[in-house]
């Protein structure tokens, strides 16, 4: 798992704050908060009616939707436990999800109040496609056709496909990015996650911002307390010639391009970025929201920082600017091959310890949207490299497949419904890429196409018909049904 | 050999060049050198523990009572870690060390799902030993590791119901990649086409099931599963992996490139015909000297260099250097730097590789006579530069080969963790650095603590004249003058230093904002 210990943080911790001690002691205290304060004060937050924002959760490593919502039905959870024998949820502990015949893996407690008003809907059987596919017509096509996604199973393959809407590894811009150019938004797409393929163009890399709430962000040269001492000036102006277009190669021009923007993004940005909860310039609906989920002044998980670095880069919307503005954060560690459910207690254990993570963080997202009075403008997704074999090995975990669930979440959308069609849960059945009996490990051939279910996000955020198909050229392959209706 | 030409080498094949190095290099000339590299003692890691986290039998956390630096010197690789950026900037064999760093990226293990450093200072010395050897060896010792074991689940994996985990990323990051490559790195075709299917992976799954652990390790709980050992990553033979027949499949396994396993072999026999399915296919050779390309010279290389570098892989042998083995990594890094396209003094407009941030760390301390014990550069640097040594966040390792460039039609794998929030923390790594006097010893909570600095002195020497203190820091770092624009602001920001402004300090102060604007600088930033 990707997480730190304790320890761990810690170290890092004392690290932070011996630079920063060091920091206020030698430039006279360059991070600015009192200049942070000012760009979100006030508790009355004007932002633009058609202010809209969405924001990506991927989950690196390919996160197990067969035990993220489990059926409820005897017959198919039958199905269900027969296959995954030890990993199988006992069906007493999920969580119910009242109007349709699933429940939740119990770690995603924190997703429940929020399904409970209407505002979470999973989306079954998602996928990279080219176009509508049958078994017999994957069974069909040979390995190389371009109508089938390249490098199914593989890690980096998948996770290309999908953060770029296309069917090939070679892709370079993500539908992020191309989005944030056809509908002009004034920022790039905004990650907290670093330099992430979904928010790149040809042109322009997403903006990444530290993950982290008091993580500096700035050259502290270039600070406007540091720009008061004239040898600060003087190594501006040099640093400006050096950076100057007209470098030497194309990597060093990139380089420079890429410094110039940050050096401009971080004196509007870099004030906003380090307000920590409860400190100068926090706003107190977020710190609320996020209150379980706050130590000290310090976030207990990845995501939960990464997402409140979010709801006050949303809440400070006009600073940002623009009113459409799309955000990008991850998690690590959903790879679980080994060791996925602690031995005889399967709601416990590495996938567990993920999705409550991820519930915590989002449904504390999710009110902290709300009590800003945008939660109807904020809608949140998750994307995944692909899903995970119905049939565990024998290392009490499961390997890469292909169809997965996925979680939308926000006051827009059309919640307590769910949306594509859920797999048979049979081995070798239609909707397994198997038939003999060597393949059968239940990798699933999605029903509903990435390309769909960006277009339904994309749709809400503004994009008209045109645009999506720019955006996601295979959109057209799939005829009229280009919105799954959960927005 | 030119300025100019030994300071690339010194990029490329150290860790940054010092004044006395690129002296050397210069007097040597390229191929000389690199020769005598490949001879020089092997440095070592030698710090952490043992294997006692994974012997204990005592009830509750093994750490319990042992203090609070326990989990720092038994699991994580910290002192490892340590032992790395010392010997960095320190020890003569920089070529060996950058190969093993390049490796290290490429068989990759973190120290985030495995934890026992005495394990990971196995595998880190088996690459520092066979970096320059062949590398069928290597793979064939990252097979059997029993971290690698542990980290991919191929420890204990079972012909019953195998996990595919390592035997994909063999294939996919060790071996030969997704897409059939011509032998100068370009995808066959035009297009992808797939290596490999899932039934393969299936195949090669079975072929590596039936390793278990060493002997050595135990549990108060017992070893599961029945009949594997307990988890140990210690003993014998760098600690390899052992044979276990009652989980290994024994059925006829068709692998690549016309390779069988047949019915009956055991485990080690297995190995090795799924060691030379994948040595000998024609993917390995481009596919991993284009990555040591990429990690030592630059990320866009020309598919001629790639097959001239994949054909001294394959034949073994370029110019003197090699055993005419196939798979020769001394031919293979000798050609990856020796090539015309690495060699000389100027670069092509799609040349050079943005530079690691290690590598930053490494090069700024190595120039200015500096010195580290890896404190500052772990937790603190490491992570807000996204690279903090062996601890990756997957197999994938820091960054992808292939990241897009915005703004060009080139890829630049370190691109993948440079932004706007590491691009300014690269300017405060050397605020920090040269302006707030590093981390000092007693700030260090390592053992035999050095701290984090430099030392100026040899350059304040030069620092009455702001234009010969700018040009000999230039010429140390970039192997040339800074264009001329951009050299007289530089000047002009050296000079604000005076002995009016600063009776006592004004020498040091012009040797720091000239080391913080050429380190700093794109044209060091990125290495041509």
């Amino acid at each position: 798992m990707n997480k730190k210990t304790s320890s761990a943080t810690a170290a890092l911790s004392m690290d932070r704050r011996r630079w920063l001690m060091r920091s206020s002691a030698g430039l006279a205290g360059a991070l600015g908060l009192g200049t942070a304060a000012n760009l979100v004060l006030g508790t009355k937050r004007a932002y633009a009616a058609d202010y809209k924002a969405l924001v990506c959760i991927f989950l690196y490593g390919g996160n197990d939707g067969l035990n993220t919502i489990v059926p409820t039905d005897s017959a198919r959870y039958n199905q269900y436990a027969t296959v995954r024998k030890s990993l199988a949820l006992p069906s007493a502990g999920l969580l119910p999800m009242s109007g349709i015949t699933y429940g939740m893996h119990p770690a995603l407690q924190g997703l429940a109040p929020v399904w409970a008003e209407g505002k979470l809907a999973p989306v079954f059987n998602l996928g990279t496609l080219y176009k509508p596919m049958t078994k017999a017509q994957f069974r069909a096509e040979p390995g190389t056709s371009t109508q089938l996604p390249a490098n199914l199973f593989s890690h980096s393959d998948q996770q290309i496909e999908w953060e770029t809407g296309s069917t090939s590894a070679l892709t370079r811009s993500g539908w992020g990015g191309r989005a944030s150019a056809a509908l002009q938004t004034q920022n790039p797409v905004i990650s907290v996650a670093g330099s992430t393929r979904f928010g790149l163009t040809d042109t322009i890399s997403p903006l990444v911002l530290p993950d982290t709430p008091g993580e500096t962000f700035g050259a502290y040269v270039l600070e406007t307390e540091a720009q008061k001492y004239a040898p600060n000036v003087l190594r501006k102006n040099a640093l400006n010639a050096l950076y100057a277009s007209g470098q030497e190669t194309d990597l060093t021009e990139a380089y420079a391009t890429a410094q110039r923007n940050a050096f401009s993004v971080s004196e509007r940005l870099g004030g906003l970025v380090a307000i920590e909860p409860g400190g100068a310039g926090a706003l107190a609906a977020i710190d609320a929201a996020f209150k379980p989920l706050i130590a000290d002044t310090e976030l207990t998980t990845d995501l939960a920082s990464q997402l409140y670095q979010i709801a006050k880069l949303i809440a400070a919307n006009s600073t940002v600017g623009g009113n459409k503005q799309m955000f990008f954060a991850s998690m690590d560690g959903f790879d679980t091959h080994g060791n996925q459910v602690a031995g005889g207690a399967p709601t416990t254990g590495n996938h567990a310890n993920l999705l409550k993570e991820l519930g915590d963080a989002l449904g504390a997202f999710y009110s902290a949207m709300k009590a800003l009075g945008m939660g109807d403008a904020v809608t949140a997704f998750t994307q995944s490299d692909f899903g995970r074999t119905f049939t565990p090995n024998n290392s009490t975990g499961t390997d890469h497949a292909w169809g997965n669930t996925h979680l939308v979440v926000g006051g827009a959308v059309k919640g307590g419904a769910s949306y594509g069609t859920f797999p048979e849960l049979a081995l070798g059945g239609p909707n397994d890429v198997g038939v003999d009996s060597w393949e059968l490990q239940g990798r699933w051939i999605p029903t509903t196409s990435v390309d769909q279910y960006a277009a339904t996000l994309l749709g809400w955020f503004g994009a008209t018909d045109g645009q999506l198909n720019t955006v996601l050229p295979n959109l057209v392959n799939f005829g009229t049904n280009r919105k799954l209706g959960f927005l | 050999m030119s300025q100019r030409d030994a300071v690339r080498l010194a990029d490329q094949a150290s860790f940054g060049p010092t004044e006395a190095l690129v002296t050397s290099i210069r007097s040597k000339g390229a191929s000389t050198w690199v020769a005598d590299q490949m001879v020089l003692k092997t440095s070592s890691y030698t710090s952490g523990k043992g294997g006692e986290i994974h012997q204990f039998t005592g009830s509750g956390d093994f750490c319990t009572g042992k203090g609070d630096d326990c989990w720092r010197d038994y699991y994580s690789t910290e002192p490892l870690l340590w032992d790395f950026y010392r010997n960095a900037v320190n020890q003569p064999d920089q070529l060996r060390q950058r190969v093993a760093f390049a490796l290290q990226q490429i068989v990759v293990i973190n120290n985030l799902d495995v934890s026992g450093n005495y394990g990971f200072r196995n595998y880190y010395n088996v690459l520092l030993r066979e970096s320059l050897g062949n590398y069928r060896q290597v793979l064939k010792k990252v097979i059997q590791s029993p971290v690698m074991g542990d980290f991919l689940n191929n420890a204990n994996n079972d012909k019953d119901a195998p996990n595919e985990n390592f035997a994909r990323e063999l294939l996919q990051l060790f071996s030969i990649g997704t897409c059939e490559l011509n032998t100068n790195g370009t995808l066959k075709g035009g297009a992808c086409m797939p290596t490999y299917t899932n039934e393969t992976v299936r195949s090669y799954a079975y072929a590596l099931t039936g390793w278990t652990y060493p002997a050595g390790g135990a549990t108060s709980y017992g070893c599961y599963p029945t009949g594997a050992n307990c988890r140990y990553y210690g003993g014998a033979n760098d600690g390899d992996m052992v044979p276990v027949a009652k989980y290994h499949d024994t059925t006829v396994r068709p692998l690549l490139n016309g390779y069988t396993v047949a019915a009956g072999q055991t485990a080690p026999q297995a190995l090795e015909t799924v060691l030379d399915s994948v040595i000998t296919h024609p993917n390995t050779a481009p596919f991993i000297g284009k990555q040591l390309i990429q990690h030592l010279v630059s990320s866009n290389p020309s598919a001629a260099y790639v097959g001239r570098v994949a054909a001294a892989f394959t034949s073994g042998k370029y110019q003197s250097f090699g055993t005419g083995q196939r798979g020769d990594l001394a031919a293979t890094v000798a050609a990856v730097l020796l090539d015309a396209e690495a060699r000389g003094d100027s670069v092509t407009r799609t040349g050079g590789k943005l530079r690691e941030p290690v590598q930053m760390f490494t090069g700024v301390l190595r120039g200015l006579n500096g010195a580290t014990d890896g404190d500052a550069l772990s937790w603190w640097w490491g992570e807000t530069m996204r690279e903090h040594v062996f601890r990756p966040p997957s197999v994938f390792n820091f960054y992808p080969p292939d990241y897009p460039v915005a703004g060009t039609t080139l890829v630049g794998p370190t691109f993948g963790i440079h932004n706007a929030n590491t691009a300014l923390a690269r300017l405060n790594f050397l605020t920090y650095l040269l302006d707030w006097g590093g981390t000092p010893a007693t700030d260090s909570s390592v053992p035999s603590p050095t701290g984090t600095l430099v030392n100026l002195t040899a350059f304040t020497t030069d620092a009455a004249d702001a234009n010969v203190l700018v040009d000999r820091i230039s010429m140390l770092a970039l192997g040339n003058t800074l264009p001329t624009a951009a050299r007289t602001e530089v000047v002009k920001a050296v000079s604000w230093w005076t002995s009016s402004t600063d009776a006592a300090n004004w020498k040091v102060n012009r040797v720091k904002a000239a080391a913080y604007l050429i380190y700093g600088s794109p044209h060091y930033q990125v290495q041509r």
